[in-house]
């Protein structure tokens, strides 16, 4: 290993060697920067919602007229709805989960002033709505029809609620709570919890309370309504166009529209993670190759223009394998000099960003799979060179042109 | 030590088959200091070539240090020549970035040495030619004669069992050039085997045999004096690609 | 000598296709993905009403919570809407030139058409001088009268689109549209508006579609119509009744004014602030004095509607061009100290070493030209291909005449840039150089 005389001789021609560093050091610290958010979009995308989105449709139903009468045809549209071949159940709710709208809520723990209040997503469902939304009951019992209440206008108080185990612990940080424990709302009505779910996603993807979910058995007011049905795996797309026959076929008083599948809103909501990442696959991807093949054009050069070296190398001894170790050698100190640069590039770029945009700090263990990545770039990059450099014959040497 | 019987190197192209060396032979006794002279063109440097293994020959057997490197591989010959043989270039072929010690090191590196030992080699070497107080300096600080003298340390760091010598004074005004060949004098006087290739007839002749090579075959050596020379066209320039 | 200097620069690049293809290529990549993100920045940024956009202003009052501000992220700031209350109050004052109280809300339209069934679209209810307020041209008729806006009349305005879809292109002023079961008529028909991004509401959308049917703000008390857009309770309040959310400390109002001159904008500062003061003895208004008039293009900046992600996405397309311009340097450098034997001879038949380093600048130049060029059409692949990631964006991703200019010209400064240092390199070559062979 020729340690010593490559970093002498690159002493004394910097130029190629220290633009080829400071190349490897911006590409580290972007590719490593950049990836690091992309896995944290695609954490996002695909974390588990305890729903089970793939096989639920929804659609809104929205009345009109005076004559409407919101009560009677949500229990006909539920009947109607879950009379359809491979529909598994059906509820009615006044958003949806995860499409970004929805409607926020606040519960504490006690009604003492200055009691904690933490902040959840709230729906207003019915009698079947953890069988339709997919979700699993942790402890306690599910709603029964009669849970269900039809009041006339808003401020009617809930007495009894289902919320994830997410939101039981936020509530109560210490642990411990159950089913059959007592919460209150904002005025300080007393709610208790009948039933605790594993996991559910609220209304906003963005949220930090994503996991803070509470379901009340209830049917409000509104003109407005959305069903969410839930088909059996594979009847999804079959059933969906069904969906919408059916309340038109009950009830054509209304405006049937929005159909849609849970998975069409779900990528929705998430279009900006996925975009993102996307974009910044693309741009990792273009540097590698950009860095990449600068590497080889340099590389190249390099020998091209110590063709004559090459050949006394040879001439004095150098095996063919030893003419490709130099150009190995050579590059992998140059990418060192490159990454260690760029080792601290990479954490100030994200220490700007975590700074300016709040994103996350980097996991550390990114660098060195960066660095790694960078001088095995290097290698191959550099192998085609080196080979052309070994096939120079010795006899080079001797030629006076 | 050297024994080269019957070589002839033909290279082919498309459209001329050119004989660089018919049926060349030589013979090297340890010790000795041979000039190889002849014209340009007449295959001297291909038998240079051939004989410090930088190329492969067309037919014929060569014995270096008895032993048969007609056939040897890439590697196999890689070694010998960082082994045995020591060049010494016309344009001394020194590496520009890279200082005297360096230089001289370079061969030696390809030889499993440790790095007290290049140490010593090289002190030594360049100690021999004159130039330990330009160790650190780099060829373009140093005059041709000098680096000539560097070229020469590095040909010997390695202890060859000879020096093949390339027109060795070639670039090289004729104070230099005396200073160049009393060195190569002193070494051979050491007990170095010198082959020295060159077109100065009065450099010849300061060495004490001299090997006249035309049209690819060799003139002057006792041993091929019953060949009977045979007429053709002269050999066309080493660009017939090796 | 420019015309002489643009041939051999010419022939030097094609002399070396590969090389060429590859520096322009990487020029290429760099300048196209650094344009596709700066044009999402540049249009998501945009100023969308430039000629008002300094005398336009979103007024909110800090109504919120005492113990708490209205975001714990921006805790100087007030709740970008306002309580019904405090929107009728604003009404009253007549310092300004105009104003409109709005939200979006949800209708359903039943075309008289037989072939049209009826369909729920989202609406903006507001005042009529919402029209005026932001210059959206009549096709037909005329907005409503501030009267109209107090009892509530049922009167709508709809776009030229809509006017198109439900009475087929024909002057509808005077006719009756069937709007939540009741009889509105068309006062107006203004022509199609869409500001991008969507200013004067990003509460759910910045850059939505604008509405397309507008009724008078009356109506929305008569029908009992809530916000489709947000709406923010921090007080535990027992709202039982339409009414009582109406005499709430919800937040659901957005409001804009127009203060052409800034005597108008001090005058209603103190008015806006000698309200809250008001009620404050009435006991409302519990945090300290906080109401703020914010003109357009700074609201745009304090609602951030340019997302992090862009601002993340431009810095990284920017680095990614400075390894693109490593790269061109490298490869330059290549290029010319491979021809430094044709510049020795140059040199030796009399170029100076100028004329040497502008005849490298001139084929640099050419390159960053070409380079540019391409570039612009990899930005707008780029774009298209953003489109498919991000449906419903289509109109941002647009090149104008600025970004073009902006493209062509970065990419010939930044290629010279690079090239800076090779020509240098090349044209210290002493003359001569190579003809010793």
């Amino acid at each position: 290993m020729e340690f010593g005389p490559i970093w002498r001789a690159a002493l004394r021609n910097k130029t190629g060697p220290v633009l080829m560093a400071l190349q490897i050091a911006l590409t580290l610290a972007v590719i490593v920067n950049a990836v690091f958010i992309i896995t944290q979009r695609i954490d996002n995308i695909t974390r588990p919602t305890g729903m089970d989105v793939e096989n639920i449709v929804t659609v809104q139903s929205f009345g009109f007229g005076d004559d409407f009468s919101l009560a009677q045809s949500v229990d006909e549209d539920i009947a109607a709805l879950q009379a359809i071949p491979g529909v598994v159940a059906v509820t009615s709710s006044q958003h949806v989960p995860l499409s970004g709208s929805g409607w926020g809520t606040q519960l504490k723990t006690s009604t003492e002033a200055g009691a904690a209040e933490v902040s959840g997503a709230q729906y207003f469902v019915n009698a079947d709505a953890l069988d339709a939304l997919g979700v699993q009951l942790e402890s306690g019992r599910a709603f029964t029809p009669e849970d269900v209440d039809f009041p006339e206008h808003y401020g009617v108080p809930i007495s009894q609620i289902i919320v994830t185990r997410a939101y039981l612990d936020a509530l109560f940080p210490d642990g411990g709570a159950t089913a059959g424990a007592t919460l209150y709302d904002n005025l300080g009505n007393p709610i208790t919890v009948i039933g605790v779910l594993e996991q559910m996603h609220g209304a906003w993807v963005g949220w930090d309370e994503l996991e803070n979910v509470l379901l009340a058995p209830r049917v409000m007011p509104a003109k407005s309504i959305y069903y969410i049905v839930r088909a059996e795996p594979g009847q999804r797309d079959r059933v969906m166009p069904q969906v919408e026959e059916t309340l038109l076929a009950t009830n054509d008083r209304r405006v049937v529209k929005s159909l849609r599948t849970h998975s069409e809103i779900k990528d929705s909501s998430y279009m900006g993670d996925r975009g993102m990442a996307v974009l910044l696959a693309v741009v990792v991807g273009l540097m590698v190759v950009v860095t990449g093949v600068g590497i080889v054009g340099l590389a190249s050069f390099a020998v091209r223009q110590r063709i004559k070296q090459i050949g006394t190398r040879r001439a004095v001894g150098a095996r063919r394998r030893d003419i490709v170790r130099y150009f190995l050698v050579e590059n992998f100190m140059t990418t060192t000099v490159g990454v260690g640069l760029g080792a601290v590039l990479t954490l100030a770029v994200n220490y700007w960003m975590v700074v300016s945009f709040e994103l996350e700090r980097l996991d550390p263990l990114y660098v060195p799979a960066g660095i790694l990545a960078l001088w095995l770039l290097g290698i191959l990059a550099v192998a085609g060179p080196a080979k052309k450099a070994a096939s120079i014959s010795p006899a080079i040497a001797t030629r006076t042109v | 030590m050297l024994e080269m019987r019957h070589i002839s190197k033909v290279y082919r192209t498309h459209t001329v088959e050119t004989h660089a060396l018919r049926d060349f032979s030589l013979r090297v006794e340890e010790g000795e200091f041979v000039a190889v002279t002849g014209p340009s063109g007449s295959g001297k440097t291909t038998f240079l070539n051939i004989a410090g293994m930088l190329e492969d020959f067309t037919s014929g057997t060569f014995m270096l240090d008895r032993e048969d490197v007609s056939n040897l591989g890439d590697d196999a010959r890689s070694r010998i020549r960082n082994e045995k043989i020591g060049f010494i270039f016309q344009s001394f072929n020194l590496i520009p970035d890279l200082d005297v010690f360096d230089n001289v090191d370079v061969p030696l590196r390809y030889r499993g040495f440790t790095g007290a030992e290049r140490r010593r080699r090289i002190e030594e070497a360049v100690e021999l030619v004159g130039l330990s107080s330009r160790m650190r300096h780099l060829p373009s600080q140093l005059s041709g004669g000098q680096q000539q003298r560097v070229a020469i340390a590095r040909a010997l760091a390695g202890a060859p069992r000879f020096l093949l010598a390339d027109e060795p004074t070639g670039n090289l005004d004729s104070e230099m050039a005396d200073g160049v060949m009393a060195l190569m004098e002193d070494i051979n006087a050491a007990g170095t085997t010198i082959v020295m290739v060159t077109h100065d007839a009065e450099l010849a002749g300061r060495a004490p045999r001299n090997v006249h090579v035309l049209d690819g075959l060799v003139q002057d050596n006792p041993e091929t004096a019953n060949i009977t020379p045979i007429k053709s066209a002269p050999a066309t320039l080493a660009v017939a690609g090796s | 000598m420019f015309s002489y200097y643009l041939r051999l620069a010419g022939r030097s690049l094609l002399a070396t296709p590969a090389m060429t293809s590859l520096m322009v290529a990487t020029i290429a990549l760099g300048i196209g993905i650094f344009m596709a993100a700066v044009t999402i920045y540049y249009l998501m940024g945009n100023d969308p009403i430039p000629h008002k956009s300094d005398v336009l202003y979103a007024v909110q009052l800090d109504s919120w919570d005492p113990a708490q501000p209205y975001r714990e992220d921006l805790p100087e700031q007030a709740p970008w809407e306002l309580t019904y209350r405090d929107a009728m109050a604003l009404r009253e004052s007549d310092i300004p030139l105009r104003h409109a109280a709005m939200h979006k809300v949800s209708l359903v339209i039943q075309p008289a058409r037989e072939d049209l069934k009826p369909f729920q679209t989202e609406a903006r209810l507001t005042d009529g001088d919402f029209f005026g307020l932001f210059d959206i041209p009549f096709i037909y008729g005329s907005a409503w009268t501030r009267e109209a806006d107090e009892t509530g009349q049922r009167l709508v305005v709809i776009s030229a689109s809509t006017n198109d879809q439900l009475f087929g292109d024909a002057d509808s002023t005077g006719r009756i549209l069937r709007i939540n079961d009741e009889d509105f008529t068309v006062v107006g028909v203004t022509e199609d508006w869409s500001p991008v991004p969507k200013f004067y509401d990003v509460n759910n959308g910045a850059f939505d579609e604008s509405e397309q049917i507008f009724i008078p703000s009356g109506v929305g008390r008569e029908l009992e119509l809530f916000s489709s857009g947000n709406t923010n309770c921090w007080k535990d309040e027992d709202i039982n009744s339409f009414e009582e959310f109406l005499g709430s400390e919800c937040a659901w109002w957005q409001y804009w004014v127009e203060l052409p001159t800034q005597a108008q904008r001090d005058a209603y500062q103190a008015f806006v602030d000698a309200y809250v003061g008001e009620q404050k003895s009435l006991g409302r208004f519990g945090r300290p004095l906080n109401n703020r008039i914010t003109p357009v293009h700074e609201w745009l900046e304090v609602r951030q509607v340019v997302r992090d992600d862009n601002k993340v996405l431009i810095g990284i397309a920017f680095l990614f061009l400075v390894v693109c311009l490593f790269n061109i340097v490298g490869l330059m450098l290549s290029k010319f100290l491979g021809k430094a034997p044709q510049i020795g001879i140059r040199r030796a038949l009399g170029a100076s070493r100028g004329a040497v380093f502008r005849q490298q600048l001139m084929e640099v130049g050419t390159l960053g030209a070409a380079g540019g060029v391409a570039g612009l059409g990899l930005a707008w692949l780029a774009l298209k291909g953003i489109q498919v990631l991000f449906p419903g964006f289509e109109h941002l991703a647009r090149l104008d005449p600025t970004l073009v200019g902006i493209a062509i010209a970065s990419s010939v400064l930044t290629t010279i840039a690079a090239g800076l240092y090779p020509a240098w390199r090349v044209c210290r070559v002493p003359p001569g150089a190579y003809l010793r062979l």
